[in-house]
């Protein structure tokens, strides 16, 4: 095998499959990635056995053949070369010379044949949906996926298709996001899968601010393609718990919130956060909010802020984390926070089909 | 102080106890968390079984069960020990039809939870939360398709109105209509408005009037907060403006209309711009705006004729429930040419006789009431021969002259008013108009608005028209003119741009000296 690539092609192309390589992997040739060449360019792959990413870049290809190498590797390798133009040559026993201007390089690779094959794709539904959405979605809700393993259905994604709806929930038990969003499928391709976080978090990766992506999903698999690259991942098998169940009903009190400012004024009063129980509390009082932080042997931290609210006075106490997660994920210019009151579920809502279930903390006094 | 029994291992727990016993810690529980949270998570749970360190409760679903794990294990393993002294430990069972059978508990109603958690999740599109939204979108109830009555006037603003709500972004991007006033453009407006939230509830609509979009830009920039500004109306999914006129001489607003309008063609959203004349007609309207209003469907209503107005005064007759005969509806509509505003001001205004007299009206009796109406309606009645022998005689001109080639100032100012007049009192298209004329359809188009910019900029000549159109009015074109006249006003652009290029020609000179 033997080909020319441009520098920055190849190492940004590196860089967007090299995530799903583990650091730690008891099987040597999964921390490689495959690199495939033929008459029209590269293809790199890498797995983890759970999710795979393949992705196509323009080579200059002299010599058809495929290899695989040590994927973190090559990839610091590629990102120091002094020229942009690299040679690469590989010979029989899987040993790759790279030259680049002065640069001389040889990297020992394993045979391309131990590379685990991507399992067999069965009969898949599948739709194309646009990038942007499914990017936005993901975004606005794989924060609150779960990080318990004990509990591995919660460990990802769940999203629901049908009723003309795009449904994405993660939740840990303590806080739920969910996005619900309208989108026309076609008919019979009703269904429910739990993305795995890996997958999530590479899918993010890859997803663009326009285009669009082709989803194929059966029950045990999914696979995403769009710009050149594939992800082919395992779903989490289980059903996911009833969401819906702890969403809270109709609210009595909504507080209107400019995101930004909130989200300041959370950080610098979580700074005095209690240590114990990790919360600081809110105080919503005549389009007033008062943000208040009490850790015994630190010190105190307030800051009052003004937002639109005309109820009674409520004091609830939340994890300043799991308010400010969302907050960070969202782009618009104002939230609303609906209360029932002090110990039921607070709710985060924008103008989209966006919610957030968050549990208040019980606070003494 | 507590007067409850516990359970110790070696008495085996029957069911009827724990049962017991769970009352007793749910009533621990309601003090220790208050009644609300108790409620809200604890509603549906009961004790399955003790064994050892292990309490196993059983939980109406496994999110429940999660949630108050996460939540609530501290306060459980506080309080269980006091009834089952070894309990260190809790597990959770669901029970096996948990998303049908269970239903979660809710604060406000219990008794039907699910419902409620529906419309607040998945908004659901119920008629009520379309209104709200239709309304916070700017849209008015009453203008929907289904009042909507077409015609032959409007066929072709008609469908093509049910084709964008259809189909947002796909058809014709802009949708332009233009028409007289109370043709219905603003009705059709709102009726995409309408149609398209009913087909898609979450689509994000904002209709506008183009004068509204004006003060909200206006207030941006005050308020130095363009940001949001643009957010609201570069984000939307259907953009409904009305009285796109008014971007007229607006440069700045213009500009920022420019931008707006090309990232939502961008993106295909659907645009729709209402106006009471062509893009081509606008005042000053920047060319990269008119060329991008022609760029889809520019449609024009037209007056709607005998069978149309019949029918839109059945449609509202049905609609306001009022008790009057096929006949009369047909008498009205024979002597009120006018706009639906005015048909409809006249059907009020037959059906309020009606009952005032308490009897079925005769048709006999609607002229009569009509009467002054109808002269006010008069406008279309005036033809073209007639504008142009009323212009001739106020420049003291022959009506052949205006039909002619001369182009002196006063005849071609002449033949412009004319035009301008034509087009602005009758419906004839422009094609028509400038035929009569023996011209094409670009003159008079340039002729329209030249006369309406000048109208602004010079006060006699606006008097000019109005007099001639009010002269046209009232039937006289026989009374002595008003003779004033204007002076064509000399530009000074040439000279200016004569002297800038100059001024660059010798500064170029210069460095090229101070070069060699």
């Amino acid at each position: 095998m033997k080909f020319q690539i441009e520098k920055d092609v190849f190492q940004e192309a590196l860089n967007q499959v090299q995530h799903v390589v583990s650091t730690r992997t008891t099987l040597p040739i999964l921390s490689n990635v495959l690199i495939e060449a033929d008459e029209l360019g590269l293809q790199l792959s890498t797995t983890d056995l759970d999710v795979t990413i393949t992705k196509r870049v323009a080579a200059k290809v002299e010599r058809t053949g495929a290899t695989t190498l040590p994927a973190r590797r090559l990839a610091s390798i590629v990102r120091e070369l002094p020229t942009s133009e690299i040679n690469f040559e590989v010979n029989e026993d899987d040993a790759a010379t790279v030259k680049s201007g002065p640069s001389f390089f040889k990297i020992l690779g394993l045979p391309s044949t131990e590379f685990p094959a991507i399992g067999e794709f069965g009969e898949a539904k599948e739709f194309t949906i646009d990038q942007k959405l499914l990017k936005d979605a993901l975004r606005k809700t794989s924060y609150a996926i779960s990080t318990d393993e004990t509990r591995y259905v919660l460990n990802g994604v769940n999203c629901l298709i049908g009723e003309g709806m795009l449904t994405l929930v993660a939740t840990d038990g303590r806080r739920l996001a969910m996005v619900e969003q309208d989108l026309e499928f076609p008919a019979g391709n009703e269904t429910a899968v739990i993305i795995p976080t890996k997958a999530v978090n590479e899918l993010q990766r890859l997803l663009d601010d326009s285009g669009e992506l082709k989803v194929a999903l059966t029950s045990s698999q999914a696979s995403f393609e769009l710009n050149e690259s594939h992800l082919i991942t395992k779903l989490i098998e289980g059903n996911y718990p009833n969401f819906r169940q702890v969403i809270p009903g109709a609210a009595n009190h909504r507080v209107t919130v400019e995101r930004e400012a909130f989200l300041n004024a959370v950080k610098r009063v979580s700074l005095l956060a209690n240590e114990k129980t990790n919360s600081i509390k809110f105080a919503f009082e005549n389009n007033q909010l008062a943000i208040s932080a009490n850790s015994p042997e630190i010190g105190e931290a307030e800051e009052t802020m003004d937002v639109r609210y005309d109820g009674p006075r409520i004091v609830v106490a939340f994890n300043p984390e799991f308010v400010m997660a969302p907050l960070r994920n969202l782009d618009q210019d104002e939230v609303f926070i609906d209360l029932i009151d002090e110990s039921s579920p607070g709710v985060i809502k924008i103008d989209e089909p966006f919610l957030y279930v968050i549990m208040p903390m019980r606070v003494a006094g | 102080m507590q007067s409850h029994e516990t359970f110790h291992e070696d008495q085996p727990a029957d069911r009827q106890d724990l049962e017991k016993t769970w009352n007793h810690i749910a009533r621990d529980l309601r003090v220790e968390l208050g009644v609300g949270t108790f409620d809200l998570w604890f509603g549906d749970f009961s004790i399955v079984s003790y064994e050892g360190e292990l309490v196993t409760l059983g939980a109406p679903g496994s999110m429940y069960a999660i949630w108050v794990e996460e939540n609530f294990k501290i306060c459980l393993l506080s309080i269980l020990p006091n009834y089952f002294p070894k309990c260190k430990r809790i597990a959770f069972e669901v029970g096996t039809a948990e998303d049908t059978t269970a239903l979660p508990k809710s604060l406000e109603k219990p008794e039907e939870p699910v419902v409620v958690k529906k419309k607040v999740l998945s908004e659901k599109v119920s008629e009520k939360k379309l209104l709200e939204r239709g309304r916070k979108a700017g849209l008015v109830e009453i203008f929907r398709f289904d009042n909507f009555v077409p015609g032959e006037n409007s066929e072709l603003a008609w469908a093509a109105a049910q084709a964008v709500a259809a189909e947002p972004g796909k058809t014709y991007q802009p949708l332009f209509f233009h028409s007289s006033c109370g043709l219905g453009k603003t009705h059709l407006l709102h009726g995409i408005g309408w149609e398209s939230l009913r087909l898609r509830p979450k689509s994000k609509i904002i209709f506008v009037t183009a004068e509204h979009f004006a003060n909200d830009y206006i207030d941006a920039i005050q308020k130095n907060s363009l940001v949001p500004f643009r957010k609201k109306y570069r984000e939307a999914d259907l953009l409904l403006i009305d009285d796109v006129q008014f971007l007229g001489r607006k440069e700045g607003l213009q500009r920022e209309f420019f931008h707006t309008f090309n990232q939502l063609a961008d993106q295909q959203k659907q645009i729709v711009l209402a106006s009471d004349c062509p893009p081509s007609e606008i005042n000053e309207l920047e060319d990269r705006l008119v060329s991008r209003f022609q760029w889809g469907l520019s449609t024009e209503i037209h007056r709607p004729g005998l069978m149309t107005r019949a029918a839109i005064l059945r449609s509202k007759r049905d609609e306001w429930g009022m008790n009057v005969s096929d006949e009369v509806i047909n008498a009205i509509v024979e002597r009120v040419r006018g706009n639906v505003r005015v048909l409809e001001g006249a059907l009020i205004r037959v059906a309020m006789v009606a009952t005032m007299n308490e009897e079925p009206l005769e048709v006999s009796a609607v002229p009569e009431i009509l009467s002054d109406i109808c002269g006010d309606s008069e406008e279309s009645n005036v033809g073209i021969e007639e504008i142009k022998k009323a212009v001739a005689e106020h420049y003291d001109l022959e009506v052949a002259v205006l039909n002619g080639k001369r182009r002196t100032a006063r005849v071609a100012e002449a033949r412009q008013v004319a035009m301008y007049l034509i087009r602005t009192m009758t419906d004839f298209s422009l094609v028509e108009i400038a035929s009569s004329f023996g011209k094409d359809h670009g003159t008079v188009i340039y002729a329209v608005k030249k006369v309406k910019s000048k109208c602004e900029t010079s006060s006699s000549l606006k008097s000019t028209v109005e007099l001639i159109r009010r002269r046209l009015l009232r039937g006289d074109s026989n009374r002595s003119a008003d003779r004033s006249r204007t002076v064509s006003q000399s530009g000074k652009g040439p000279m200016e741009k004569g002297n800038r290029e100059s001024g660059q020609s010798l500064k170029k000179d210069g460095t090229k000296r101070s070069a060699s």
